[in-house]
């Protein structure tokens, strides 16, 4: 077979017999691609970044102190663990990511005690779904009845005790915001709030450790550690009710953290990092205030966080559309959520597949992917027409605008959450029939837990992309500037976009450079946290299988 | 394994003495369904007992089932007797495992597949528009090729059936009992709440045997349920099956000839078409098969 010709002897390719050329430059024009893609976004992000914080405008010796105490440490740290100990290294980027994460979260969870449900309030929801839930047990232990008359039960139960019969029984909720004396703001968190993550916490512990008594410490811990508040708040120069939060939200979720690393003996050292960035801070801190050195002017501080857009550039702040945006969202989720899921789940295991009927199925299917690119103006008319022309709502308050691009992302969590519930192994659902469950069973108890964690990691997703809408805002007439948080869901409001938006069309340049950007920045931090959880969600569960 | 084998053939006796009884009872049913069928039907719905022959189990008159247009099973005819292991093989393609899949309406999830013909579970056609394939299902459990435990603890894998039949009586003494059963009890007995998926593949397919025979059924169908294990998870699987004949009526489809001829009764075969050519005692089956394409098949010739 081996025709030795004038090349014998160089089969190994080294006289360019293969080209590998096209190859080649196909491979560096893909590597070309994604540099430039990297390369603009980068661009951006610095760019914005920039104008949100002005470096120049800093001593070039307060950015030397700030490298000094701060950024070499922290680099030194991470260098140490990448050569000598990976595992350290994780432990030291959850234990600083944690924190911040959860500062976030409880910055939500104070928006929502402050705007949304006044711990009054709260404290009456749960003491009315507790009542529902008594009269649920002492139903059931009266007769033993099946599935519906238990279902029908409590959701009658629950409708009376939260929302009453109108004209007919006030509910318990409002006889318990009626009643003259009620316990001070904090206490009822404490009680309402704080008891039962307490609970949760110490059932958690319980669990992992399989030892009551750590149960017990790590819940009592919790309620200590809140209760403490009276006392310490005020000296630390916050709020009970901030404390509450923060000890709760924050506190416990990195005690649990630090606690477990500890006790578990490995990557112990990471710990260092989170240390020695807070030392160095305060390092950092004082050594400015002594020499006074000046840092930059940041545009992104807590004076934008906490105000309402004002006409001095310097005072004006994103607080009101901060506050809009997330109920906005919680009125997103709860409506697209629900509707999304259901028709997922019936578009996936109970729609017809064969025939007429499944053809029809499938026309359906193939218009839900088309509606999910459909352009957002487009749906912000649709809101228009549906909300306030015909349904009458009033325009630019929360609940159109959460409709509206509800609507919006519906079709991106129906194919989403189609393609979770596609990836279960069509075997687990066999397993199920073969054992003689019903489809409901089967549905219930096989597939969706299997496919939840990638229904909740596109719902994320979704509502990131939910977060960043305008062009329907602007249909439905959110108002371009509120100065005033809404503290209902039937209250006009603006969302963050909507405030960008508008700081943008006006003349002073501080406004479209420096608090544009900083807004850019509260929009982005939120996104990212948002699919930070999504990417987190997914990576645990796809371990898990 | 010589233990193994005269259990065997012990077992094989007993077998073909009432393999010959059902062979004089069987041409006076057979000839009945023949001159009236309809008749021979509405009667079993209005008795609902068991006909004539009440060592069968599970009989298929003139069964066909069609993907679309294709046949997949033409004409069969078979009645497993209660208990012991009855084995059904064949070629790839055959038609095998759509005829298990289509005694416990399995076949129902797949839109494409249609029943034609009489197909009884205790004299009952398990096709009529009375029949609840969820009730079905409960009788007859149902074991897979490649094992398909739930991402669950062990012991919730076992209870799966017990929860969702509503069988709420002592659920800890039954998952015990149908581990033990399956042989799985020692090995996973400090385990129970670490998940299911942790297991070895012979493991977990007795896991998965664990979770069919918990709620008790009456038959037990299993698809090639060794194919995808190792000779010593295999042969585990095998004993296994031998004694659960005991109990229950055990129907398995199988690639693998030496292990039809190892631990069943009955033999089925199908060839090619969907066509079930013999069906008789394993050993007839395999020492002197009526049929030469059967013989054929056996010995290699074809398939």
């Amino acid at each position: 077979m081996a025709t030795t010709d004038d090349s014998a002897g160089a089969w190994f390719g080294s006289d360019g017999q293969v080209s590998q050329l096209r190859g080649l430059l196909f491979k560096a024009g893909c590597l070309g691609a994604t540099l430039l893609a990297l390369f603009l976004v980068f661009v951006f992000l610095v760019y914005v970044a920039v104008d949100a914080i002005e470096p120049g405008t800093a001593d070039p010796a307060w950015w030397a102190t700030v490298a000094a105490t701060v950024a070499v440490p922290a680099v030194a740290l991470a260098a140490y663990y990448y050569r000598y100990d990976p595992r350290a290294g994780e432990v030291a980027y959850t234990a600083v990511g944690l924190p911040i994460a959860a500062t976030l979260l409880a910055g939500g969870v104070g928006i929502v005690f402050r705007h949304i449900v006044s711990p009054h309030e709260w404290l009456a929801l749960v003491v009315a779904a507790l009542v529902a839930y008594g009269a649920l047990e002492v139903h059931d232990r009266v007769r033993r009845a099946g599935a519906f008359e238990r279902a029908a039960i409590g959701a009658i139960v629950l409708v009376v005790t939260i929302v009453g019969l109108p004209g007919l029984v006030p509910s318990l909720r409002s006889l318990i915001l009626s009643l003259p004396v009620l316990p001070m703001a904090p206490l009822s968190l404490l009680g309402t709030f704080v008891v039962p993550v307490a609970l949760a916490v110490g059932w958690y512990v319980r669990r992992e450790r399989e030892s009551e008594r750590a149960g017990l410490i790590a819940g009592g811990a919790t309620v200590a550690a809140a209760a403490l508040g009276a006392v310490a708040g005020p000296v630390a120069g916050v709020s009970w009710t901030t404390w509450l939060i923060l000890t709760t939200v924050v506190g416990v979720p990195v005690g649990l953290y630090v606690e477990r690393v500890l006790s578990g003996g490995e990557g112990v050292s990471g710990l260092a990092l989170p240390v020695a960035l807070a030392a160095g801070v305060v390092v950092c801190a004082v050594v400015v205030e002594t020499a006074g050195f000046t840092g930059p002017d940041v545009w992104l501080d807590w004076e934008f966080l906490t105000n309402a857009h004002n006409r001095t550039p310097r005072e004006a702040g994103i607080y009101p559309a901060l506050v809009g945006s997330v109920m906005m969202i919680i009125v997103v989720a709860l409506a697209a959520f629900p509707v999304g899921v259901g028709a997922a789940i019936y578009l996936e295991e109970y729609a017809p597949t064969g025939g007429l009927l499944g053809s029809f199925v499938e026309l359906v299917e193939i218009n839900i992917a088309n509606l999910a690119g459909v352009p957002s103006v487009v749906y912000g008319l649709l809101g228009l027409a549906l909300f306030i022309n015909a349904g009458g709502l009033q325009p630019g308050i929360v609940i159109v605008g959460g409709l509206t691009v509800a609507l919006l992302i519906l079709p991106i969590v129906i194919v989403s959450a189609q393609e979770a519930i596609r990836a279960v192994p069509d075997s687990q659902r066999q397993a199920a029939y073969g054992m003689g469950a019903t489809r409901w069973q089967t549905v219930r108890t096989v597939v969706l837990p299997r496919a939840m964690p990638g229904i909740l990691t596109g719902t994320i997703l979704a509502l990131g992309r939910a977060i960043g809408e305008t062009a329907p805002l602007l249909m439905v007439g959110v108002a371009a500037v509120v100065r005033i948080s809404p503290t209902s869901f039937f209250g006009l409001f603006s969302a963050m976009p909507r405030q960008l938006y508008s700081w943008a069309q006006l003349a002073k340049p501080d406004f479209y450079h420096g608090v544009l950007a900083a807004g850019v920045l509260v929009l982005l931090i939120v996104l990212l946290m948002m699919n930070g959880t999504a990417i987190l969600l997914r990576n645990k569960y796809q371990r898990r299988d | 394994m010589t233990q193994n084998d005269t259990r065997n053939v012990d077992g094989d006796d007993e077998q073909r003495t009432d393999g010959s009884e059902t062979a004089v009872s069987e041409p006076t049913t057979g000839s009945d369904a023949t001159s009236d069928s309809l008749l021979d039907a509405s009667l079993d719905v209005e008795g609902g007992t068991v006909p004539a022959d009440a060592d069968t189990v599970i009989e298929a008159r003139d069964l066909d089932v069609f993907y679309d247009d294709v046949q997949a099973l033409e004409g069969v005819d078979i009645e497993i007797p209660e208990n012991g292991v009855t084995a059904l093989i064949g070629p790839s393609g055959c038609g095998k495992s759509t005829f298990l899949r289509s005694i416990n309406r399995m076949n129902d999830l797949i839109d494409a597949a249609r029943v034609d013909g009489d197909l009884r579970f205790e004299g009952k056609n398990v096709y009529d528009d009375d029949v609840d394939p969820v009730a079905l299902r409960r009788k007859i459990g149902m074991v897979f090729q490649t094992p398909n435990p739930f991402p669950k603890s062990i012991y919730d894998n076992v209870a799966f059936g017990l929860e969702v039949q509503d069988k709420a009586d002592d659920v800890d003494e039954t998952v015990h009992r149908a581990l033990e059963r399956a042989a799985l009890l020692e090995e996973v007995e400090d385990q129970l709440d670490s998940s299911g998926l942790d297991l070895s593949g012979g493991q977990q397919q007795r896991l998965c045997i664990a979770r069919a025979i918990a709620p008790d059924p009456d038959v037990l169908l299993m698809d090639e349920p060794a194919s995808a294990l190792d000779p010593i998870a295999t042969s585990k699987i095998e004993d296994l099956i031998e004694d659960l004949a005991e109990e229950y009526t055990v129907v398995i489809v199988t690639h693998n000839m030496q292990q039809a001829a190892r631990i069943s009764d009955k033999t089925a075969v199908f060839l090619t078409g969907g066509e079930l050519v013999e069906f008789d005692d394993t050993d007839k089956i395999f020492e002197n098969p009526e049929h030469e394409r059967v013989e054929d098949y056996i010995t290699g010739k074809f398939g």
